[in-house]
């Protein structure tokens, strides 16, 4: 391996900028723009930005209004804005993983329970046809605007095809 | 053979009708270490995991992949994998070595090396490194809530008995399936009207679990089950794409879950691929890590009989509740299903998660007696709750259990049976009766309680489903059998799905709809004059010493004047 | 980090890690003494594990007179009748529940019962999967009631209907070591008045949380023991049963 000693030079900066850096934050600060673990919890630290699919207000979730039926069941549903914030909080605390899977089901709100329940059963194995899971991918991706997920069953269509999951490999 | 008098007694002990094997490597009848598990290795070409533990990218099976794709940070990968065991071991167990450094390193294991350093640690540093690796700061337990004839006004009594002894979770499972719903909301009523903000689950198939989530008929879910091969993925009628949307579709609604597994799964459903426990469980830890799912039950759970018939297996079940914790996955630790025939041995089984602390010490203590538990009876049970408090009391140990006085448990069970009742008269339900209330306010079992007519109550309970309805109507209902404080309760837990706060790791509910998660409660211990210490929380530390049946030197009422 | 740091040594650590590492990412493979050898020194993969049986290799199986295979299932035409999927295993390579109950005796029992309630019974034998579940779902879509029964080979039974998913039930028995004969002749009965569109009192059982801690090893053995007999792709074949 050939490196000049300028190289080896460069490469000693960075290794000691970034572990000054470390030293400094102690963990990679979070955009100020983002919220993070100071936010946390919502219901008690930001209740103002968190509201129902309707747009009611926490405030507006009382006894009263649910036996008045101003309340809804569909009131008691998070919405892709606040996931989006949990998914902030997840990550800034040091977990991305649950700010993709919050991210996935930012996209799902807005698929009815009972649609929502048979794309979960077609996804099960020996269910679908891989025509069928790439079905389910351009509705997710066209009717409910959700890449990710569309993306999610695609993939699956792949790999079921190969590891014999496919309806009939059974 | 002349009968040797001393051995013959022993043959009598308890200890004797356990089931022990010998290993057996081929079939997965080993805790670590099979001779079948791969060897530890990772190549990273352009960012992409293209060998995982001596597979090439080629051989993947489903969830290899999902792993390589989801579950290894590929950046930390290389680096980690240049560590030895040993010396992770060691950090593992090193207070001085903080838990966020760890969890940075165990993000770039591979399961075969993750298997690797749990190996190489005995039992007592895998207690160091517990009480160090778990998220949240403050242990607690949950329990199990059934009984055999799913009888409703037990469940909700047991219920708020179980939410006033200080449990933050509660499970129900139907003995009959189509029960379901009933239980769900029998557990949901009898928690809130005792102690509000417990959350309440109901292990069904997992498509009707997520459906009756969605009604919010349960606030969280937990049986939702991994494995470790392919073919017992499958024969859990799922692949980890499935599970992995599962997960988003809980999300999706606002609602806690974390997934299941554990070791001897994969043994007991006949394909290990030869594979130890310890490495399925690995497998399966990653697979959780990979979907983003905040925590996971492992720890042998329904399946411990398996790892608790092999050499070494509860030092393994051990091993994997600190691996799923090193992950930064919340733990509910297991010491859920019956052990042992001994005593003593099955409070061994516990002994490491309770002097650690876990999320959860027990992820189904029976919140009734043994013989109405349809999980098939736990670890420890309702007569088994003096026996723990003592054992708090001794070790100064917080294990999630706190003391009940005898007229409280009578006045929340009253209440906890008078809410069911409302709630089947406000929903068509099949009548419960006063006469029914009563038994279910001084019950111990199932078998004190009228009979009650189970063909109607199934009939009660598709009707329900059919009808449409949801949590709002059960507000109602409490409402209008004048129980307004339950409704409201029931509404603000309900709410929380809005919030989305408890979908962080570790969550659960205090005082006040506080929300309390490794977020705002994470573990900092670093050894002495760090962490959870049981005597500081002074408010418990008080309750757990006055024992009720400590003799007050002030004053021997039994023997004094 | 409290102490300064050396620009010398990272300097020093920079070189030593370049010498150390070649141009592409290579397989980190641990010293040898971490691969887990046989006792003969041979490295062991998945590979040389046991195939599965297939009843021409297998040296458990015995074909039985009273178990007669009639060629590959139909689908039902008659409502009346339940259909009793056993598990790949069972009566011909296992004869015994976990317990001890022959295996000749359950099928007696859960017959016995369909027949009390007026309804015909048909055995099937399941090859596709060990898993009970999975047994009566295939069971319940050649079912003339939609009502299947399926068994496995160490005495775990559900009974089934069409419309439910694989993994759950009208009714489990998920404790094998608990069954007894009336209980199976039970189960026959229940299913039976299922399939008459009944809605029976479920079959009481015993709970019995000692019997998992006894027996949960074994049945384990048993189920791999199974679960070797299963042949993917294989068509359920009719049991012509003499019981007689």
């Amino acid at each position: 391996m050939n490196i000049t000693d300028k190289e080896v030079k460069e490469i000693t900066a960075r290794v000691i900028a970034a572990l000054e850096d470390r030293e400094d934050s102690g963990e990679k600060q979070s955009d100020k723009n983002e919220l993070d673990a100071t936010d946390y919890p919502l219901y008690k630290k930001h209740p103002e930005k968190v509201v129902t699919p309707t747009g009611k207000t926490l405030e507006d979730i009382n006894l009263e209004n649910v036996l008045k039926q101003k309340v809804q069941p569909q009131d008691f549903r998070i919405t892709p804005q606040t996931l989006k914030m949990q998914g902030e909080i997840a990550k800034n605390a040091g977990r991305p993983a649950i700010q993709n899977n919050l991210q996935r089901a930012s996209e799902l709100t807005n698929v009815p329970d009972a649609r929502l329940l048979e794309m979960y059963n077609a996804l099960r194995p020996y269910r679908s046809s891989k025509q069928e899971l790439l079905e389910i991918a351009a509705e997710l991706n066209d009717k409910y605007q959700a890449p990710i997920c569309s993306n999610w069953f695609k993939e699956a269509a792949e790999n079921y095809e190969q590891a014999h999951k496919l309806k009939g490999d059974n | 053979m002349k009968r040797q008098k001393r051995f013959e007694k022993l043959e009598k002990r308890p200890v004797h009708l356990d089931g022990l094997v010998q290993e057996w490597d081929d079939e997965g009848f080993v805790a670590l270490n099979s001779k079948n598990d791969p060897a530890p290795s990772i190549k990273v070409e352009d960012g992409q995991i293209v060998e995982l533990d001596g597979k090439k990218q080629e051989d993947f099976d489903l969830i290899d992949k999902y792993i390589a794709e989801y579950g290894i940070d590929a950046t930390q990968a290389p680096k980690t994998m240049k560590m030895s065991a040993v010396q992770i071991a060691n950090m593992l167990c090193d207070p001085n070595v903080p838990r966020k450094k760890l969890i940075k390193i165990a993000n770039g294991l591979t399961p075969a090396k993750a298997e690797a350093v749990i190996s190489e640690m005995n039992f007592a540093e895998m207690i160091m490194a517990t009480q160090k690796m778990r998220p949240r700061k403050t242990p607690m337990n949950q329990c199990h809530i059934t009984n055999t004839l799913d009888n409703p006004v037990q469940l909700a009594a047991d219920a708020a008995e179980a939410a006033a002894r200080g449990f933050a979770e509660q499970e129900t499972t139907p003995a009959i399936a189509r029960y379901a719903p009933l239980n769900a909301i029998s557990i949901l009523v009898g928690s809130q009207s005792s102690r509000p903000g417990v959350l309440t689950q109901c292990s069904v198939e997992e498509a009707e679990e997520l459906s009756l989530s969605m009604r919010g008929f349960t606030s969280y879910a937990e049986t939702i089950s991994v494995y470790g091969t392919d073919e017992v993925f499958t024969d859990g009628d799922d692949t980890p794409w499935s599970k992995g949307f599962l997960a988003s579709c809980y999300a999706s609604r606002g609602a806690k879950m974390r997934f299941t597994s554990g070791a001897g799964s994969e043994a007991l459903m006949g394909n290990t691929e030869g594979k130890s426990m310890l490495y399925l469980e690995a497998r399966c830890i990653y697979l959780t890590k990979a979907t983003g799912v905040q925590g996971l039950q492992n720890g042998g759970v329904a399946c411990i009989g398996i790892p608790g018939s092999v050499p070494g297996g509860i030092r393994e079940v051990m091993g994997e509740n600190l691996l799923c914790m090193m992950m930064d996955l919340e733990c509910a630790s297991g010491n859920d299903q019956a052990f042992s025939h001994s005593d003593i041995r099955r409070t061994e089984r516990m002994m490491g998660q309770f002097i650690a602390g876990t999320d959860f010490i027990s992820s189904g203590y029976a919140a009734e007696e043994n013989k109405d538990n349809t999980f098939a009876g736990s670890n420890m049970d309702a007569l088994d709750y003096d026996d723990y408090l003592a054992m708090e009391r001794d070790l100064v140990v917080n294990g999630g259990i706190m003391p009940l006085d005898e007229q409280k448990a009578i006045k929340v069970r009253n209440q906890g049976a008078r809410a069911i009742q409302a709630v089947f008269k406000g929903l068509d339900l099949p009548e419960i009766t006063d006469e029914e209330v009563e038994a279910a306010t001084y019950a111990s079992s199932s078998d004190d309680l009228p009979k009650r007519d189970m063909v109607q109550d199934m009939k009660g309970a598709k009707d329900l489903l059919d009808r449409g309805v949801t949590v709002v109507d059960i507000i109602k209902a409490l409402n209008e059998g004048g129980l307004s404080e339950v409704a409201d309760s029931v509404l603000h837990l309900a709410e929380q799905k809005i919030t989305g706060d408890y979908l962080q790791t570790s969550a659960v509910f205090g005082k006040d709809w506080n929300c309390i998660s490794a977020i705002n409660d994470n573990n900092d211990y670093e050894g002495p004059g760090t962490g959870y210490r049981l005597w500081q929380d002074q408010e418990k530390w008080k309750k757990i010493k006055d024992i009720s049946w400590a003799v007050d030197p002030q004053n021997m009422k039994d023997y004094m004047n | 980090m409290s102490q300064k740091i050396n620009k010398q040594l990272v300097d020093q650590i920079v070189r030593n890690v370049i010498e150390n590492t070649s141009e592409t990412d290579q397989a980190i493979l641990f010293n040898k003494e971490e691969k887990p050898q046989s006792s003969d020194g041979q490295q062991i993969s998945a590979e040389n594990q046991v195939k599965n049986f297939t009843p021409e290799n297998d040296p458990n199986f015995k074909q039985l007179d009273w178990f007669e295979h009639v060629g590959t299932v139909k689908p039902g035409r008659e409502k009346e009748e339940v259909v009793i999927a056993v598990s790949p295993a069972f009566a011909e390579v296992f004869r015994k529940t976990l317990t001890g109950l022959l295996h000749w005796d359950v099928l007696r029992q859960l017959t016995a019962g369909i027949e009390e309630e007026g309804l015909k019974y048909r055995v099937i034998k399941i090859y596709r999967t060990s898993d009970v579940s999975f047994c009566a779902s295939e069971a319940d879509q050649i079912s003339g009631s939609g009502i299947s029964i399926a068994i496995q080979s160490k005495g775990t039974t559900i009974i089934h209907q069409k419309d439910q998913e694989p993994l759950d039930n009208l009714e489990l028995f998920p404790q094998a070591p608990v069954l007894t004969l009336e209980t199976y002749r039970a189960i026959g009965r229940n299913a039976a008045r299922y399939a008459k569109g009944m809605s029976p009192d479920p079959v009481p059982t015993v709970n019995d949380m000692m019997a998992r801690v006894q027996y949960q090893p074994l049945s384990g053995l048993m189920h791999i023991q199974e679960t070797r007999r299963v042949q993917t792709g294989k068509d359920a074949e009719e049991i012509c049963l003499k019981l007689d």
